[in-house]
């Protein structure tokens, strides 16, 4: 869990490793001395938002994209400099790449027909691999009849049948409507789950990750910003910029002066006055200053006199979602977004109080760093 | 009651002035049509003049006045045509060369526009500027070199010599590199990642992507072969390699042309084009349009 391009070390045998690489486009550079390890059978998501370099990343991992300095091993295997079909790993699209003139039993067993195998082998492993994903029935018709669904499985089934060391995927689901998303992002979990085999996994969608990976790559303008389990990103983010991009709604920033630190915790003044504390893993004394972020979860709507309330102020607007409510309070802090139950009784404009868990504030120091 | 009418003549009149525009509408639609009309009769005589000077004894056509149909009918022209030249010799030499021109032309012309959208190489923008100009000079303008350099070959007077020239077809190379050029890169990249190398991307995805293309190339490259008349005229003086529209040149009797026997060879030459354009209309209009699109 450390940040910046230092080394990040699997517990489990490494099986893709990106050691120091650097990825320049001319003059810009899009992946920065960045050093990698992926577990043998994990998941592994690589998150972050729009041109951080997660899909770069992935394609020099395929051997789509040349790395400009550094190394890429694949089981050990220095595969830096070898074609992408070398390097025994298979891809999964965006755009799913289904060739359109083609059958889904072509489809899929097209690496093995370009690999020269008997027509008698392709059909069977096409054959295998479409029990496994459930297209037997659909083998003989052509993606423009498959629904968007099918697609992916199909794109899935022709990476499949290569039999290989690391999936890898880039943004599979980000074409497929909410509901058909959540199905197969099950249906991925599932496959993960039977086949055992590594899978790198591009998306912005933190849900995705959150839900799909054993480990996340938080990555921002081509360096990383933190890795780790999903819950250790959510309940222990390394800096501000993965407290902000993990989680929905996202967490609540607003300036608070330090009024002592002891390494443990430290006291607080919050905006209004009020004071409360925060945890801390830092002693510099010195510091007057700092960010505190705080999920919505843990901000608790209370009556406004009560003596537990930290902030005042009115109820803007209220979004019942069901399972939970929204509500957006403007307080001395700014506007607050307030998780709570999915029956809460509050109206707009009513005045309410705002209590504080203590427990799981941030506090962020000027860089961006958790204190 | 008077407002029932008031309110009729308010709906009627919008309705009386739509009415007004339709008549309007239609005499100048009608105009249109007898000038197509016009146009296509003026197009389509020669045409059947043709055809039915084929089915005249040559003493009628000659004999001056308009006569639109054979006082006497006869097929003595085709007759003649059939069994007294080697019409079948030019046939096959207008088939082979046409087909071998067809095939050659757009494997060559995919391979070439493949290279130029996909690959990287040096000299690449080099080589497409160097098409690019190559289109821009006519045929005719080279057949002079054509002559030397196919004579210098010792192709004069073979199929090979009637087909090299015919290879230069850099609007083909245009086309496809334009299509090519509109393939989303991630096929590409799905075949690398499968293993398939440029060949395997070319003849297994590039190609049957654009099928439609190829067809489209294909037919209008082989009417385009089967109708050329120079540099056939010129490559072969032996009749056994001549083709069919080179083969018309040598029909005549004792007293110089025969009129009905020269139509008579055209009328034989042009049907299979003809059958071929009535069979894949649409396509040859798409092919015409693509090459029109790329010369502007």
């Amino acid at each position: 869990m450390s940040a910046g391009a230092a080394e990040i070390v699997g517990a489990a045998s490494p099986h893709v490793e990106l050691r120091r690489v650097t990825k320049r486009y001319g003059s810009v550079t899009a992946i920065s001395d960045l050093t990698l390890t992926v577990d043998k059978g994990s998941f592994t998501a690589l998150l972050g938002p729009s041109g951080c370099g997660k899909s770069t990343l992935l394609r020099m991992i395929a051997g789509l994209e040349a790395i400009t300095a550094g190394q890429c091993f694949i089981d050990g295997v220095d595969v830096s400099d070898l074609p992408p079909a070398k390097r025994r790993i298979a891809m999964v699209f965006q755009s799913y790449a289904l060739y359109p003139h083609m059958t889904v039993r072509q489809n899929i067993a097209f690496s093995l027909s370009v690999a020269g195998q008997p027509k008698k082998v392709q059909n069977a492993r096409a054959l295998e691999v479409a029990r496994v994903l459930q297209l037997e029935s659909y083998l003989d018709r052509r993606p423009a009849e498959l629904s968007g669904g099918q697609r992916q499985r199909v794109a899935i089934g022709r990476a499949l049948v290569r039999k290989p060391e690391a999936f890898l995927f880039d943004e599979p689901l980000s074409n497929l409507d909410a509901k058909l998303r959540v199905q197969m992002r099950l249906e991925l979990a599932k496959l993960h789950a039977d086949l055992g085999t590594t899978m790198i996994y591009v998306t912005h969608d933190q849900t995705e990750a959150m839900t799909l990976a054993d480990k996340i790559v938080v990555l921002d303008k081509g360096v990383i910003s933190q890795v780790g389990s999903p819950l250790d990103l959510y309940n222990a983010p390394a800096n501000k910029f993965v407290a902000a991009f993990i989680g929905s709604p996202g967490m609540n920033f607003f300036k608070v002066d330090i009024a002592a630190i002891d390494g443990k915790a430290a006291s607080i003044v919050l905006p209004g006055g009020q004071k409360a504390e925060a945890p801390v893993r830092t002693d510099a004394a010195d510091l007057r200053s700092a960010e505190l972020g705080v999920r919505p979860e843990h901000l608790i709507l209370v009556d406004p006199d009560d003596a537990a309330a930290v902030f005042g102020g009115a109820v803007r607007i209220v979004e019942h979602l069901g399972n939970s409510t929204l509500v957006y309070v403007d307080t001395a802090a700014g506007q607050l977004i307030v998780e709570g139950e999915g029956n809460l009784k509050v109206k707009s404009g009513e005045t309410v109080g705002l209590k504080l868990n203590e427990e799981h504030a941030h506090l962020f120091g000027a860089t961006g760093a958790t204190l | 009651m008077s407002a029932t009418v008031q309110r009729l003549e308010v709906t009627a009149s919008p309705a009386a002035a739509r009415l007004a525009r339709l008549n309007r509408l239609d005499t100048v639609g009608l105009l249109i049509t007898l000038v197509t009309l016009v146009g296509a009769i003026i197009w389509a005589f020669p045409l059947y003049w043709g055809l039915v000077t084929t089915f005249k004894h040559e003493y009628e056509i000659v004999r001056p006045g308009f006569q639109p149909w054979p006082e006497h009918f006869t097929f003595e022209n085709y007759v003649h045509v059939l069994l007294q030249t080697k019409i079948g010799y030019w046939y096959i030499n207008s088939l082979i060369t046409s087909v071998a021109v067809t095939v050659l032309v757009v494997i060559m012309a995919a391979s070439a526009g493949y290279a130029i959208s996909q690959l990287d190489f040096p000299g690449r923008r080099f080589f497409w500027w160097m098409i690019l100009g190559s289109f821009m000079v006519p045929i005719p303008a080279l057949i002079v070199t054509h002559f030397i350099v196919i004579s210098q070959l010792g192709l004069i007077n073979t199929l090979a010599g009637v087909v090299g020239p015919q290879l230069i077809a850099p609007v083909t190379v245009i086309i496809y590199k334009q299509f090519f050029d509109s393939v989303p890169k991630d096929f590409r990249e799905a075949a690398a990642m499968d293993g398939a190398n440029d060949f395997q991307l070319l003849f297994r995805i590039y190609l049957p992507m654009n099928w439609g293309v190829t067809t489209a190339l294909a037919i209008i490259t082989f009417i385009g072969a089967w109708n050329l008349f120079l540099w056939p005229f010129l490559a072969v003086s032996s009749e056994d390699k001549m083709n069919i529209t080179v083969g018309i040149t040598q029909v005549h009797d004792n007293y110089g042309i025969s009129y009905g026997r020269d139509l008579a060879v055209a009328m034989l030459a042009a049907l299979p084009v003809a059958v071929v354009y009535l069979i894949f209309q649409r396509r040859v209009t798409q092919a015409i349009m693509l090459s029109a699109g790329i010369k502007g």
